[in-house]
């Protein structure tokens, strides 16, 4: 071995640390990154949560109640108008029932309701078991 | 595809790949100061050089290790009980690996006495904590049970 440390030694410590650092470094970085956008997924997916949506419904609720309930009554089990509860039907042609009505039996709520309206009344509709 | 997308396949490659820093980076400290007690010339190289292929074997050993380890945590390079232990110890054993590995590649045999005498308390520290990673990765798996 030779004697002093300085030179060859204390460059390869030094390209050591640089190596090391960036590596290490790197893949905590790519790691919180990633995390990140995870956690902003998350977030994302719950805007959407049964929480978000129990807000919905509670909105469309209070609009079943003053425009829906004289005819399919308060709990919507159906009076003039047919039981609600478990509708088989989609969104999509429910909010067009909603929207268009049905001749002599059910009149347009196109003027009254906006589509948010309809919308909040279908996950109203939809939470009914 | 199941295989690839589940959590076996990491569990897997992190079972099997730990194991590799963690022995390895234990034989090769060893085998480095063995060498660096023996007189015969001829024996103290192959000592080293044995010491450089279990540092370098173990140091790739870790790369699949500490990928499947993180997806495991989620991305999570900190965490809470166990797994904030494991991550104390990890990440500095991981940077020494590395940092360990290309000391020796640059240095090959050209090495002083001091400075190998640093490299060695350097890398018994490395198998240290190597070692304490390995024994929180444990705890994680086993504790409480």
């Amino acid at each position: 071995m030779k004697r002093g440390f300085f030179g060859l030694e204390f460059i390869a410590a030094l390209l050591a640390v640089v190596v090391a650092s960036a590596v290490v470094g790197g893949a905590l970085g790519a790691a919180n990154l990633v995390r990140a956008g995870i956690e902003k997924a998350r977030t994302e997916v719950a805007a959407g949560s049964p929480a978000r949506l129990s807000e919905i419904a509670a909105h469309g609720q209070k609009l079943f109640a003053v425009n829906c309930s004289h005819c399919h009554a308060d709990d919507a089990t159906g009076d003039e108008g047919p039981d609600l509860h478990g509708l088989t039907k989609s969104d999509e042609r429910i909010k067009g029932i909603i929207t268009n009505g049905i001749k002599g039996e059910m009149p347009s709520f196109a003027k009254k309701l906006q589509e948010a309206d309809k919308e909040a009344l279908v996950s109203f509709l939809r939470s009914l078991r | 595809m199941e295989l690839f997308l589940g959590a076996n396949i990491w569990e897997m490659m992190h079972g099997g790949s730990t194991h590799l820093p963690i022995a390895l980076m234990l034989v090769s400290a060893v085998f480095d100061a063995l060498g660096g007690l023996i007189r015969s010339e001829r024996v103290r190289d192959r000592f080293h050089a044995a010491g450089l292929f279990t540092l370098i074997a173990g140091t790739l050993g870790a790369f699949p290790a500490v990928l499947s380890g993180l997806i495991l945590a989620r991305w999570e390079i900190g965490g809470q009980g166990a797994l904030f232990w494991h991550h104390v110890f990890l990440w500095p054993a991981f940077a020494l690996l590395i940092g360990l590995s290309v000391w020796r590649l640059i240095v090959r045999g050209r090495r002083t006495r001091a400075g190998f005498l640093v490299y060695l308390l350097a890398a018994f520290l490395a198998a240290f904590l190597v070692s304490a990673a390995g024994f929180w990765g444990g705890e994680i798996v086993l504790g409480g049970s």
